[in-house]
């Protein structure tokens, strides 16, 4: 029997039908986002084939060398407009993007083609790429090598052999070394020489301290004046050694031709890697992949932030992240247990209850603005004068850094603990504050050793939230202490290890600053989405080891069923 | 055991009890309540209660629901001051000192008089931090002390033989009628003078409320006990005096075997009869 329409809404089907929709495209907007940025910005580190081909454009033909990075197709009327010779006929063309590198001999690195007007295409085994330090990639054939200004090996033909072969192995084991002799200057320059220097600052406030204190005892002075004048002996004899690896590290230089066919010569040193993308095979592909993921996750930022890894700013944001976290638990555990524990439930409990809520909807950038002429200024100042006179008049606290960052983030998050804490500690049973308070335990020992550890996984869940929302902040951020670039990073060796005033570099803003901000846009949009994925898992990371420790109370908590 | 059972439903023949006549007149007492009225807001729920408990006897409150037999219990610990707007004047005496005096500590107090709840409450804890927690609160440090106390109450409570493999397991995963001997225990490891048990085996099976009983029994040589109960067959078990409320006023109280047998007031015996309530 066919049922009515009345009778096919009164059966609730429709009803079901929506909610399932509305779940439904609540996945897929989730699972596409994420693979969006999960496929543009992975897809950045597979070492692509470098093609070669005559491109003739208005009866000019010149070779171009490069990686496709994108496909788009145009109106062939719009480029008819600008000038271009579109045969008749055609509606659309293939239009490329093409990485063809060596800025420092083009100008520029990325460049549209036509893929109509590319002619005589082919991926020479024999091309190779280089990430160099600077001026971005480098493609050519390999012609010579170089110690100390002489030749020591050389290579003229374009088809893959074994003496091309030899050259090339003999390449890499320079790059190998010159790399070493890096990783040397780099442990000097920011390690021992970073620890000289961070110390002779400390000396020069300690000095400046006693000036301000009117300390007339010169033997302390002396003793700066003695320990400054070791740790510059140090320095020079660092300087000494770094002169030496400088000058190792600058031996070799290599020769390659580029794809106008001039020769160029670039030094060793400069070369991160080199690889021939056209004659791996999968598994060394595979292989370059992860080791560049890899690379992009631990190591420094180069060359304005579009090449290189982004670790400072996945460390920054973990730092800033758990800081706020240990801000945040204590401080909205105590305001939640006040108001439901202690205050007397009426009028005002219920004004502030409203007041906390809405401080959750409060936008932003205005606790950053709140943070930064409170915390930073005021605070900040006010710590300046009373503790660290003898810097002034540069800034220690009062200007923006990682704790007013975390302070800043606690305040915005505070409401999230505040509210989850409240909901916990309503669900705690009668009987068992009861059970403690019969015993003689006062109502203070009772919400120390019973409620509040029951209370514990709700308090987690709102520390979860807290996480969430902290994580993802941005605007905030750029008023109270996040910058593009950090020199160093806020923990380190140098006492008291965590540096608390420093600047930090931070994931969201990492995005912000490499997509908006960068110079070169084609070579950052990948970073984006890369960075965009990583700051995600960061966050996913974050809040599946608090709901990992929440689970972990709740089961030894496991609330009793009354 | 004199007089032939009156009453239908109580198999009086089968109490266990001391065969010794109970005098209230010779008992010495443990709490006395002078004209004792609590009121919620405007709600009076006692209307000026006065009652002797005697020392190391027990005696069973019994009513209908909302009759203010547990709101009675629970001011002779104190406990109804957690309740918003109680108000309660009167006198409960215990030693001789009212217990609703402003100098009283009221922690002290609910050392002295402990209470175990109709629901087993264990603490989310392990068993023997579960009866540590009284003595730690008081400050107890030393481990044999502790050590000592937690198994005397656990053997006081019946309970020692089932968990002496098992004290540092979490007292949650034990059944509702061991939970509620270990709150017995938890309760008497900090020796109170007065135990109050408000209706402590009506959520047991039936099997755990004998024990209980039981337990009651060998208790009331060391304890002054009160205990609520539904149940009358239980009270008329377990207690050697009876106290008869309804509607707020203490109708009648005296020995049990009197009371059940051939009570004073018509209310009483049309309750133990089983005409309403």
């Amino acid at each position: 029997m066919r049922q009515s329409f009345t009778e096919w809404t009164k059966s609730g089907a429709p009803w079901v039908w929506l909610n399932a929709g509305a779940v439904a495209i609540c996945l897929i907007m989730v699972v596409g986002l994420l693979s969006l940025i999960a496929v543009r910005g992975l897809g950045h580190f597979w070492p692509a084939d470098i093609v070669q081909g005559n491109y003739n454009e208005n009866n000019n033909t010149i070779r171009l060398t490069g990686e496709r990075v994108q496909v788009v197709s145009v109106p062939a009327d719009q480029l008819r407009d600008s000038g271009v010779k579109v045969p008749e006929g055609v509606e659309e063309m293939q239009r490329t993007l093409l990485k063809i590198g060596n800025r420092d001999h083009g100008g520029t690195d990325f460049i549209w083609v036509l893929d109509a007007f590319m002619k005589g295409e082919q991926k020479p085994e024999m091309l190779f790429a280089a990430e160099r330090r600077e001026w971005g990639n480098f493609y050519g054939y390999l012609r010579g090598i170089k110690e100390d200004g002489k030749i020591v090996s050389s290579y003229d033909g374009y088809e893959k052999s074994a003496e091309y072969m030899e050259v090339w192995n003999d390449f890499q084991a320079r790059i190998d070394r010159a790399t070493l002799i890096r990783d040397q200057i780099e442990d000097i320059e920011k390690g021992r020489i970073g620890s000289i220097n961070y110390e002779l600052e400390r000396l020069r406030l300690k000095e400046r301290s006693l000036q301000l204190k009117e300390v007339t005892d010169q033997s302390r002075y002396q003793e700066i004046d003695n320990r400054r004048a070791e740790l510059d002996a140090d320095y020079e004899s660092l300087q000494g050694e770094l002169l030496a690896l400088y000058t190792a590290a600058n031996r070799d230089s290599i020769t390659a031709e580029i794809s106008n066919g001039k020769i160029v010569e670039f030094k060793m040193a400069s070369v991160v890697r080199a690889f021939l993308p056209n004659d791996m095979g999968i598994g060394g592909k595979i292989l370059h992949y992860f080791q560049k993921v890899w690379e992009f996750m631990s190591t420094d930022p180069r060359e304005a932030n579009t090449e290189g890894g982004i670790f400072p700013a996945i460390f920054g944001t973990v730092m800033m992240v758990i800081i706020m976290s240990v801000i945040v638990t204590p401080f909205g555990v105590v305001a939640a247990v006040y108001l439901r524990e202690y205050a007397k439930q009426g009028f005002v409990t219920r004004v502030i209850r409203i007041a906390v809520n809405n401080l959750a909807g409060v936008p932003s950038i205005v606790y950053g603005v709140f943070g930064l002429g409170f915390f930073v200024y005021f605070l900040g100042g006010h710590i300046d004068d009373a503790f660290f006179p003898e810097a002034k008049p540069a800034p220690t606290f009062g200007t923006p850094g990682l704790m007013w960052a975390s302070i800043t983030l606690a305040l915005l998050t505070v409401p999230v603990v505040i509210v989850a804490t409240e909901e916990g500690l309503t669900r705690i049973p009668r009987a068992v504050r009861e059970g403690s308070l019969a015993l003689g335990a006062t109502k203070f020992e009772t919400l120390i050793k019973i409620v509040i550890p029951m209370a514990s996984p709700a308090i987690m869940t709102g520390v979860i939230l807290a996480i969430a929302r902290a994580a993802g902040e941005v605007a905030p951020l750029m008023l109270v202490g996040v910058v593009k670039l950090a020199p160093s990073l806020p923990l380190d060796f140098n006492y008291p290890f965590l540096h608390l005033d420093q600047k930090f570099m931070h994931l969201g803003f990492h995005i912000y600053d490499v997509g908006f901000q960068s110079p070169n846009v084609e070579a950052a949009r990948p970073l984006v989405y890369a960075t965009a994925f990583l700051l995600v898992a960061v966050i996913a990371l974050l809040n599946l080891s608090a709901i990992q420790i929440r689970n972990h109370l709740r089961e030894k908590f496991k609330a009793l069923e009354m | 055991m004199t007089s032939e059972a009156k009453t239908h439903a109580i198999d009086i023949s089968s109490m266990q009890r001391d065969n010794r006549i109970l005098n209230l007149e010779e008992e010495t007492l443990a709490l006395e309540v002078k004209d004792l009225k609590l009121s919620y807001g405007d709600n009076e729920a006692l209307h000026g209660i006065d009652m002797l408990i005697p020392k190391n006897r027990v005696t069973a409150f019994i009513g209908p629901s909302g009759c203010g037999k547990s709101t009675l219990l629970r001011c002779f610990n104190r406990m109804n001051d957690l309740v918003d707007d109680c108000h309660i004047t009167g006198k409960i005496l215990l030693d001789e000192e009212n217990i609703y005096d402003r100098s009283v500590d009221i922690a002290e107090l609910r050392r002295r008089v402990g209470m175990v709840f109709q629901k087993p409450n264990p603490f989310p804890k392990s068993i023997y931090e579960n009866v540590a927690y009284g003595l730690r609160i008081q400050g107890v440090t030393k481990k044999r002390v502790i050590d000592e106390t937690v198994e005397w109450a656990l053997k006081s409570a019946a309970l020692w033989d089932e968990v002496k493999d098992r004290l540092h397991e979490s007292a949650l995963g034990m059944s509702g009628g061991q939970q509620q001997r270990l709150v017995i225990a938890r309760t008497i490891a900090v020796k109170p003078e007065v135990l109050l048990l408000d209706e402590p085996a009506s959520a047991l099976d039936p099997i755990s409320t004998l024990k209980i009983e039981e337990l009651i029994h060998e208790l009331k040589k060391d304890f002054t006990i009160v205990i609520v109960t539904h149940n009358m067959q239980q009270a008329a078990r377990v207690s050697d005096y009876t106290a008869f409320m309804y509607m707020g006023d203490l109708i009648e109280f005296g020995v049990t075997d009197t009371l059940f047998t051939n009570p004073e007031k018509k209310q009483t015996e049309d309750y133990i009869t089983g005409r309403y309530g």
